[in-house]
C-alpha cells in the first residue's frame, strides 16, 4: 500500500491506497475541440461544511468538471458520473439536488442551481450522461435500426391498417436510464392520473416534488379507432419521494453493474403489463362486428 | 485536481468489458514492460498489480489513438501535447486484436456517434425519432446537425 500526499492526479483518500487518474488526460479530453454537454454555475456543497460555493461546471461525457470561474486553467476537479443516482432533493433549500454514489462508503454530492429551469437542465443533462445508460440506448436502437431496415422492406408492399405501433416502441420503451435499479421502491409511479406523454417533463409546482422522470410512450393507434390510447403512468425512476424520510442505506436499491441482467429485469416487469394489454385489447376486440384477426402488436 | 476515488476505485470493482494480464509499458523514457491486470470498463482502462485488488491506475480512453505495433502488441497513444504511448503486449495475435476492437469500442465520444447514426437512420427510415420515447430527443449530447423535426414544444 503505498501513500502520497496531495500529488497531482493522485487521489486524495486519507491512510489509503491511491490511484493515479492521469490528469493530463482528462484535462485534454476537457479542452479539446469537441463540444460540452453542459456548462454553467453550480453550488457545491463542501463534504465536511455545510456551505456551498459557487463553481463552473463542464459536463462531457460522462465526466463532470469544476472550476472556480469559466475559462479558470486550474481545475479544482472532476467527477465520474458511472455508478450515481440523481435525484431533486429540497433538503438543503430550494433547486438543490444530488449525485448518489450506490456503494459502500461511497458520496453523495450535494449540488444547487440558481433557479427552477437550471436545476431541472442540469437533472436531465446529468441523468442521461453515464456511459453505462448511453450503451444501453445505442444496443437498442442497434436493434431497432435493424427492425427498420427490415420493415422497411416490408411496409413499401403492404398496407397496414388499424394499429400502427410497432413492438420495438413498447418492448423496448421501458427504459430507466440506469440499469442498477429493478427494485420496485426505486421506480416510483406518480399519482394515479395518466398524463399525455411528451418528450418534455411536466412543470412542476413549488409545492410538489421536483422530478425528472422517463415514461413509456402510449400505444399508438391510428385515428379509425374510437378507442382513445392508453396512457402510461409516469415514473420517476430517480427521484424519490420527498414526504418521507430518505431509505436507510439498507434499502438503496441494490446496484448490479450488469446492464444486460437488470435491463431483462426490467423488461420482463413491464413487459407483463403489456402482455395484459394485449390480451384484453385482443378479446375486445374478437367480440367486434368486422373484427380482423390481428394482434395488438406486431412481434415478426 | 481532485477526483471521486473511491467511487472509480467501486467502479474497477464491476464486471468488466474485458479483462487480461498483460504485459504494460508506460509513455516514459526507461519505462519498462510490468505485468499488469488490464481490465477495460466504460471508458476507462484501470490496472493493477497482479497481485493487489486496488487499482494502480486509471486511463480514460478519450481523444486517443489505438495502434497495432506487432503481432501481440498493441498501443494507445494520448494525443494530447505531449503524445504519451501505452504499450501493452498480448499473449496472441488474436487476444491483441480484441483488445484493440474492444478499446475503439469503449470511448464515449465513439459510442455518442454511433448513437447519433442510428437517430438519423431510423428517423430515415421511420419518419421517427427513436429518443422522443426515452425523453431525451432534446438533450444536446444527442443532437444531430441536421434531418431531424424540431422538438415538440
Amino acid at each position: 500500500m503505498r501513500l502520497f500526499e496531495n500529488s497531482p492526479g493522485h487521489g486524495c483518500t486519507p491512510g489509503g491506497v491511491v490511484m493515479k487518474i492521469h490528469e493530463k488526460i482528462l484535462t485534454h479530453y476537457l479542452s479539446c475541440t469537441s463540444p460540452v454537454d453542459k456548462e454553467g454555475y453550480l453550488y457545491k456543497k463542501r463534504e465536511r461544511n455545510t456551505t456551498y460555493l459557487r463553481r463552473w461546471f463542464v459536463l462531457k461525457g460522462n465526466l463532470l468538471f469544476y472550476q472556480e470561474r469559466p475559462g479558470d486553467r486550474n481545475l479544482l476537479g472532476v467527477i465520474v458520473l458511472e455508478g450515481c443516482l440523481v435525484q431533486a432533493c429540497e433538503t438543503d433549500g430550494q433547486f438543490c439536488f444530488s449525485l448518489v454514489f450506490t456503494g459502500p462508503g461511497l458520496r453523495t454530492y450535494r449540488l444547487a442551481a440558481d433557479d427552477h429551469l437550471s436545476q431541472e437542465s442540469w437533472i436531465g443533462a446529468l441523468f442521461c450522461a453515464s456511459h453505462i445508460y448511453l450503451s444501453m440506448i445505442v444496443r437498442d436502437l442497434e436493434r431497432r435500426y435493424e427492425e427498420a431496415k427490415k420493415d422497411k422492406g416490408l411496409c413499401d408492399s403492404i398496407q397496414t391498417s388499424a394499429v400502427t405501433s410497432s413492438s420495438n416502441n413498447i418492448m423496448a420503451s421501458w427504459n430507466s436510464g440506469q440499469p442498477y435499479f429493478v427494485h420496485g421502491t426505486s421506480i416510483v409511479p406518480r399519482d394515479g392520473r395518466s398524463y399525455s406523454t411528451s418528450s418534455v417533463p411536466p412543470p412542476s409546482t413549488q409545492n410538489r416534488p421536483i422530478s425528472y422522470s422517463l415514461h413509456a410512450p402510449p400505444i399508438q393507434f391510428k385515428t379509425t379507432n374510437k378507442r382513445s390510447p392508453k396512457l402510461w403512468p409516469k415514473r420517476n425512476a430517480h427521484v424519490i419521494p420527498l414526504n418521507g424520510p430518505a431509505p436507510s442505506y439498507g434499502e438503496w436499491p441494490v446496484v448490479n453493474f450488469d446492464p444486460l441482467e437488470e435491463f431483462s429485469k426490467l423488461h420482463e416487469y413491464y413487459g407483463n403489463e403489456i402482455k395484459q394489454l394485449r390480451a384484453e385489447w385482443l378479446k375486445k376486440k374478437r367480440g367486434e362486428v368486422g373484427h380482423v384477426e390481428e394482434d395488438l402488436i406486431d412481434l415478426g | 485536481m481532485r477526483f471521486n476515488e473511491k467511487e472509480l476505485v467501486f467502479l474497477s470493482r464491476q464486471p468488466p468489458e474485458r479483462a487480461a494480464e498483460l504485459g504494460m509499458r508506460g509513455p516514459k523514457k526507461g519505462d519498462v514492460v510490468k505485468r499488469r491486470l488490464v481490465k477495460l470498463i466504460v471508458n476507462f482502462l484501470f490496472y493493477f498489480r497482479t497481485d493487489e485488488d486496488e487499482p494502480i491506475g486509471a486511463l480514460l480512453l478519450e481523444q486517443c489513438r489505438v495502434e497495432r505495433e506487432d503481432d501481440q502488441v498493441f498501443s494507445i497513444v494520448f494525443l494530447d501535447e505531449a503524445e504519451r504511448k501505452y504499450l501493452f503486449e498480448c499473449d496472441s495475435q488474436e487476444q491483441c486484436v480484441e483488445w484493440i476492437d474492444a478499446v475503439v469500442k469503449a470511448s464515449y465520444e465513439f459510442m455518442r456517434k454511433n448513437l447519433i447514426y442510428y437517430r438519423t437512420e431510423i428517423h430515415r427510415l421511420t419518419g421517427k425519432d427513436p429518443l422522443e420515447q426515452y425523453g431525451i430527443s432534446d438533450e444536446t449530447r444527442f443532437q444531430v446537425n441536421s434531418g431531424l423535426p424540431p422538438p415538440p414544444t
